[in-house]
């Protein structure tokens, strides 16, 4: 190489060096734009966000991403997470339990970021931030929390848990986040079988399933004809299944009290249809013998083209019968899932069966209780072989008898959880056979570490995974 | 009709006097205590009886007779002998 040759390539390395350092100049000018930019006043934002809607079109303004951290994932560790990727939360979010507004600070844009935390163990999920105002319903977003403003939903941890009254933020079926993509469909019918169901409540008159006008009424070839306008009474054949104990009221509160309608409560559906069959006394309790008739009922009217899917089942005991096992199976045989509490006696159902819960008939699903803090619940049963899921079933407020509303417990409350559920992804799915209904459902939970070994899914059952969110 | 603390241990009592054909004022109140029940049968359900799966707050009656202890279950709605001789009656 020649001394020419020599200064050339210096003098080619000297701009070389000065065109990094501008760029490098250029990119922190950038950051501390945006930077600025950011620091705004809550009011300036919400502002800015109304101004950005056109038409019927929500534009995203910032590249900014909403995360929802999974329960128990500390604070501490979300932090660590924010310097790792030079990130910084810039804002929790009101009304959405578990959300953070994510800010990168290198400006990558949103889909790099989403994609960068949708990796992450810690996270449950993560979206682009469409800003909206997020106590209004916006089905054209699917991935948006939605918030009903039925009054006391902010009771309602096992819906939306941001750790009320001691409970642990996110330990919730992510129903806010499911509702962005369904709030339910009154084409599917749900049938409570119970000890009947107040249709006149005010939270649950609009949801009540009623025989239709061109439908002729029920017959059976042992008991007669029955007058069932509002459902089905196996108890004494007059055919009024209005209830007179509370519990399956409250049941079918958990699973369609009416939504967005500020009054209550909202169920896990805001709009369905209950179908009330009574086979449980004042008292609470019933026979094997109330129960099979009412099952046959349900068959009934399904074949008579009636929509009735699921059928919720908050009862049991531990003794076994063939009859009520076998008419599970035809209601399988008639594409009808048959949701069903573990029970409460604090035993190992794999050892110790619990009826009709543990009953292995491919429709059932045995649904287990935990508490606010995603413990299972100290009466629950469990087995790793015989009870499918768990869901919130401690202190779960519902609808009562007289328009009242009460906070009650036990797997009686977690089961219709899960049967909201399955009735939010038929909503979504109308066709969904049974068997892929109930596959669904043990496939779309958040796994617990206080679940393993004791339920087949090892989780908690999470509404938004079940719709595929 | 709602029945009472007071009516379901009064209720228990008779109910045991008869059972064992003795005088209830030879049935002694060992304790009465506030209780929850693990479901709507106060679990004690009798044979062929399905119930609700929710916790039940209610009474546990312990009375004494004949030199042994008897737990009868009671809430607002029922009064149930738990375990006699191996079964539960709703009484």
């Amino acid at each position: 190489m020649n001394r020419n040759n020599i200064f050339i390539h210096l003098a080619l390395a000297l701009v070389l060096i000065l065109v990094a350092a501008f760029a490098g100049q250029l990119n922190r000018m950038r950051k501390q734009w945006k930077t600025q930019v950011r620091i705004v006043p809550t009011e300036g934002k919400k502002q800015a966000a109304e101004a950005t809607v056109i038409g019927d079109a929500w534009i995203p303004r910032r590249p900014e991403v909403l995360v929802k951290f999974k329960s128990g994932v500390s604070r501490s560790a979300i932090e660590a997470l924010m310097r790792r990727f030079n990130d910084r939360i810039e804002d929790r979010i009101e009304h959405a339990p578990g959300w953070e507004s994510i800010d990168d600070l290198d400006n990558a844009d949103a889909e790099t970021t989403v994609a960068e935390y949708s990796k992450l163990p810690e996270v449950e999920y993560v979206e682009p931030n469409f800003e909206i105002e997020l106590s209004e319903v916006n089905e054209g977003n699917p991935l948006t929390p939605v918030l009903p403003h039925d009054p006391q939903f902010n009771e309602q941890w096992a819906l939306a848990n941001s750790g009320q009254r001691g409970g642990t933020q996110g330990a919730d079926i992510s129903a806010t986040l499911a509702w962005a993509t369904t709030t339910g469909d009154d084409d599917i019918v749900v049938a409570v079988l119970d000890s009947g169901v107040d249709y006149t409540h005010e939270d649950l008159a609009t949801n009540m399933w009623m025989r239709p006008s061109g439908m002729a009424p029920y017959e059976d070839t042992e008991l007669g004809t029955f007058d069932d306008v509002h459902g089905f009474n196996a108890i004494d054949n007059v055919s009024d299944p209005m209830d007179d104990n509370g519990h399956g009221t409250h049941c079918a509160g958990i699973i369609g009290a009416e939504g967005e309608n500020n009054l209550g409560i909202a169920g896990v559906n805001w709009n369905v249809r209950i179908m009330p069959l009574k086979f449980m006394n004042a008292g609470g309790f019933g026979t094997t013998k109330d129960a099979i008739e009412a099952i046959n009922y349900v068959i009934d009217r399904k074949k008579a083209g009636v929509n009735v899917r699921v059928i919720s089942a908050s009862w049991g005991s531990t003794m076994k019968s063939r009859a009520l096992e076998d008419v599970i199976r035809k209601a399988y045989e008639n594409d009808i899932l048959f949701v069903a509490a573990a029970g409460n006696a604090s035993v190992n159902n794999d050892r110790s069966p619990h009826y009709p819960s543990s009953y292995n008939v491919p429709n059932v699903v045995s649904v287990a209780a935990l508490d606010r803090n995603d413990q299972l619940a100290r009466f629950s049963n469990y087995g790793l072989k015989s009870v499918a899921v768990a869901a919130p079933g401690v202190d779960i407020l519902s609808t009562w008898l007289g328009n009242q509303y009460e906070e009650k417990s036990g797997t009686s409350m977690a089961t219709p959880v899960v049967a909201g559920v399955a009735a939010l992804i038929l909503a979504q799915n109308p066709r969904m056979p049974v068997d892929e209904l109930r596959s669904r459902i043990l496939g779309a939970v958040d796994p617990l570490p206080v679940l393993k070994g004791k339920t087949v899914s090892g989780g908690r059952i999470n509404a938004a995974k079940a719709l595929g969110d | 009709m709602a029945i009472s603390k007071d009516g379901a241990v009064e209720n228990a009592r008779k109910d045991l006097a008869n059972r064992l054909k003795i005088d209830p004022g030879d049935v002694k109140e060992s304790s009465v205590e506030d209780s929850d029940f693990p479901d709507l049968s106060l679990g004690a359900a009798e044979d062929g009886e399905m119930s609700g799966q929710m916790i039940t707050p209610g009474w546990r009656i312990r009375l004494e007779a004949q030199g042994k202890t008897f737990e009868y279950r009671a809430d607002k709605n029922q009064v149930r002998l738990y375990k006699f001789k191996g079964k539960n009656y709703r009484i």
